[in-house]
C-alpha cells in the first residue's frame, strides 16, 4: 500500500489557526445562519411571525383564557359594542368578538399562506428541477406550460376556480398556488442549467450516479438557498393576495372568520364603528410587513447570488 | 497476444449543433495496457477531453456515432445504463481538471469521497468514512479525519485535486483519466499531484490516461503518449521516440514551441501560427497543412492515414511517411 510518508505534504499557508485542526467546519448553511442572526429587524420580523403563527395556533386555548368567546357565536344584543370590556376589540353587526375572530382568522391566513407556499415550492421545484436537468423536448414542454400559467391573468382565474371549486383553506391554496410555482419552476431551472455546467455533477456522474441521486442529492441542496428566499419573500404577497380574494367573496366564506373577509362587512360600517375596519387591517399590514423584513433579511443572508 | 485492459476502435463522437455537425473525435483508435500510463497531447479543443469523456459515455449532449470501447474485451459502448454505471467509478474512474469546481459546495469532503462506496459497495456509512479518511491519508492530506469533516472550499486546490483522486481510488478501479488534472493548479502543486499519480500508478497498479496540453508533464510521466489534432490522432508511440524523432509537423511544431532555458536571450518563441481549425468545416487533406511549414501539394488533397513509421511509432503525414526527417525550416 501507499506510504503516506512519502508522499509530499502541502504546505498550509500560514495563518493564527496554524495548528488548530479543532475549529468547527462553517457550512454554506452555518454562514447564513450566522449572517441572518446578525439582522436585528430581520429577526425582530422573524420573531413577531413566530408569535402570530403561536397564536394562531393556539386559538382555543386564547379563547378560552383571554376573551371568553366563540368566534362564531353570536350576541345580537352587543352587536357594534366599541373596544373595552368584554370585548376587548369590540363586536361586529351580530355582536361577534372582534379579538376572537381575528385569533381565529390567522389560523386561516397563516394557513393558507403556508400550505401555498408549500404547494407552489413542491410543484414548482419539481418541475424546474425536471426541466433544468433533462433540457431538451422536456424543458420546452414543461417552461411552456409554465408560460401559459403565467399568462393567464391571475384575477379572473381566481374568480373561475373560485367558482368551480368551493374555497376552502385546501382549495384556495391550490387556486393561490396554481399562480405561483410558475415563477418558481423558472427560478428552480435557471439556477439548475448554471449548477449543471459545474464539474461536480460531472464528476459525480463518473462515480457512477444514478439521475434521481444527481438531482435530489446534489443538484436540490445547491438550489435549496434560493428556494428558501423565494419562500420567504412570497408570503407576504400571498397573504395579501389571500385577503384580497376573501374580501371580495371568492376566498374563505363566512361564518369562518379570516382577515379579509372580516373586512367585508367591516368596509358599510366604516363611520360609525371605524374598528371592525382598523384592527383587521392593521393586522394585515403588521404581518405583511413582518414578512418581507423577513423576506429581505433572509434573501441577504442565503441568497448565493448576492455574495 | 492478450487483450490490452482497454482498447478503442475507431471511436466517433459528434455534438450536433447550429452550425452543423461538429466531429469532436474522428476515429480514434488506441489501446491502453494494465499499469500503463499514457499521455495524450494537443491543443485546446482537439478532442482530447471529448475522447475521455466518451470512454466513460460522458459525452452529453454529443453523441459517439461509431467504434467500440472494450473494456477487457466488453464493449462498453454496448451495454445499458445501469451496467455503465456499475463501470463508471468501479473500473474507470476520472479526475477533472478545475478542482475549484469539481466538488460539490454543500457537502463535506469525507463524504463526497466515499459516495462511490455508498454507491457501488452498499457500505454502511460509518465504515465508508473510516475508508474515505484512510485514502485522504494516503493521498496526503494531513490530519485526515477532521480534514474529512470540511467542506470543500475550506481545502486549497491542490488539497481538493488530492481528496478527488481519493475519491477516484475508493473502488480500486483499474483505470484512471485524469483530465488535465494540474492545469488549474500552480507550479510546486502541479509537481505535488503529478507525484501523487505516479505513486498511485506504481503502488495501485492503475494504469493512467493523462490528458494535458503540457508536454513537460507528459515526458516525465507517460511511457507512450498520443497527440490529437483536431479530433483526430496525429501522432502515437513510446513518449521517448515522439519526443525525439516527431514524426508529425504537428507535433514538431509543438515541441519547438516550449521555452527553453538553453535558448538565446530574448529569442522570441517559436509559436504555431494560427488557430486550430473549426471542426465544423475542416480543411481538406490533412487538417493541419494550413498551418504546416512543410506541406507538400498532396496535403491539401489527400487525408493522410495513421502509418507505422518507427518501430512501435505512427503517424498520419505524407511527408514522413517517405521516411523524411523533420528539420528546422
Amino acid at each position: 500500500m501507499l506510504d503516506p510518508t512519502s508522499l509530499p505534504e502541502i504546505e498550509l499557508p500560514g495563518s493564527p489557526f496554524e495548528g488548530d485542526t479543532s475549529r468547527p467546519a462553517q457550512s454554506f448553511w452555518n454562514e447564513s445562519w450566522e449572517r441572518l442572526r446578525a439582522n436585528r429587524i430581520g429577526v425582530a420580523a422573524g420573531v413577531l411571525i413566530l408569535i402570530l403563527a403561536l397564536i394562531a395556533i393556539a386559538a382555543p386555548i386564547f379563547s378560552l383564557v383571554l376573551t371568553h368567546f366563540d368566534p362564531t357565536r353570536q350576541h345580537l344584543i352587543d352587536n357594534f359594542r366599541p373596544p373595552g370590556h368584554p370585548y376587548l376589540l369590540g363586536t361586529d353587526e351580530l355582536g361577534r368578538d372582534t379579538l376572537t375572530r381575528l385569533i381565529y382568522g390567522g389560523r386561516v391566513t397563516l394557513g393558507v399562506a403556508s400550505l401555498t407556499v408549500v404547494l407552489s415550492l413542491t410543484l414548482g421545484t419539481t418541475v424546474g428541477l425536471l426541466a433544468g436537468y433533462y433540457g431538451r423536448w422536456l424543458d420546452d414542454l414543461l417552461m411552456r406550460i409554465v408560460d401559459v400559467f403565467l399568462a393567464i391573468p391571475a384575477i379572473f382565474l381566481f374568480i373561475l376556480m373560485s367558482i368551480l371549486f368551493r374555497p376552502n383553506a385546501f382549495t384556495l391554496a391550490a387556486i393561490i398556488a396554481s399562480v405561483g410555482w410558475g415563477g418558481v419552476a423558472r427560478l428552480v431551472r435557471g439556477e439548475v442549467l448554471s449548477v449543471k455546467q459545474r464539474d461536480f455533477i460531472l464528476a459525480t456522474r463518473s462515480v457512477g450516479a444514478k439521475d434521481l441521486r444527481l438531482i435530489v442529492r446534489h443538484l436540490l441542496p445547491n438550489v435549496l438557498p434560493i428556494l428558501i428566499v423565494a419562500a420567504s419573500l412570497g408570503v407576504g404577497q400571498i397573504i395579501l393576495i389571500e385577503a384580497a380574494l376573501d374580501f371580495l367573496g371568492l376566498g374563505i366564506q363566512p361564518p369562518t372568520p379570516s382577515w379579509g373577509n372580516m373586512l367585508t362587512n367591516a368596509e358599510s360600517y366604516f363611520f360609525h364603528s371605524g374598528w371592525l375596519v382598523v384592527f383587521p387591517g392593521v393586522t394585515i399590514f403588521i404581518t405583511v410587513l413582518a414578512s418581507n423584513l423577513f423576506g429581505n433579511a433572509v434573501r441577504d443572508a442565503f441568497d448565493p447570488r448576492l455574495k | 497476444m492478450t487483450t490490452p485492459l482497454l482498447d478503442v476502435q475507431d471511436l466517433r463522437t459528434v455534438f450536433d449543433t447550429k452550425e452543423g455537425t461538429v466531429k469532436a473525435v474522428d476515429g480514434v483508435s488506441f489501446q491502453l495496457e494494465a499499469g500503463e500510463t499514457l499521455g495524450i497531447v494537443g491543443e485546446s479543443g482537439c478532442g482530447k477531453s471529448v475522447t475521455a469523456l466518451s470512454i466513460m459515455r460522458l459525452q452529453r449532449p454529443g453523441r459517439i456515432v461509431s467504434g467500440k470501447v472494450q473494456l477487457k474485451g466488453r464493449d462498453i459502448t454496448k451495454v445499458s445504463d445501469a451496467e455503465m454505471r456499475e463501470i463508471r467509478g468501479q473500473e474507470i474512474a476520472m479526475i477533472f481538471q478545475d478542482p475549484m469546481t469539481s466538488m460539490n459546495p454543500v457537502f463535506r469532503t469525507g463524504w463526497q469521497v466515499a459516495e462511490p462506496l455508498l454507491l457501488h459497495q452498499g457500505l454502511t456509512k460509518v465504515k465508508a468514512m473510516a475508508r474515505a479518511v484512510g485514502l485522504l491519508g494516503k493521498v496526503g492530506i494531513p490530519a485526515p479525519a477532521t480534514r474529512a469533516q470540511d467542506y470543500p472550499h475550506q481545502f486549497s486546490g491542490g488539497m481538493r485535486q488530492r481528496a478527488m483522486i481519493a475519491m477516484g481510488l475508493t473502488t480500486a478501479p483499474q483505470v484512471l483519466i485524469a483530465d488535465e488534472p494540474t492545469t488549474a493548479l500552480d507550479v510546486t502543486i502541479q509537481a505535488q499531484i503529478l507525484d501523487l499519480l505516479r505513486n498511485v500508478n506504481k503502488e495501485f497498479g492503475t494504469a493512467t490516461i493523462l490528458i494535458t496540453h503540457n508536454l513537460g508533464v507528459v515526458a516525465g510521466m507517460c511511457e507512450r503518449t498520443i497527440v490529437m489534432y483536431a479530433g483526430k490522432i496525429v501522432e502515437s508511440g513510446p513518449t521517448t521516440e515522439v519526443f525525439a524523432h516527431p514524426k508529425h509537423p504537428y507535433t514538431w511544431s509543438l515541441l519547438r514551441s516550449m521555452p527553453r532555458l538553453d535558448d538565446e536571450l530574448h529569442q522570441p518563441l517559436n509559436a504555431i501560427e494560427g488557430l486550430p481549425p473549426s471542426l465544423v468545416d475542416l480543411p481538406s487533406g490533412c487538417a493541419f497543412h494550413p498551418r504546416c511549414q512543410f506541406k507538400i501539394e498532396r496535403c491539401s488533397r489527400d487525408v493522410p492515414r495513421l502509418n507505422l513509421v518507427g518501430d512501435n511509432q505512427l503517424a498520419a503525414c505524407w511527408v514522413t511517411q517517405g521516411g523524411a526527417e523533420l528539420k528546422r525550416g
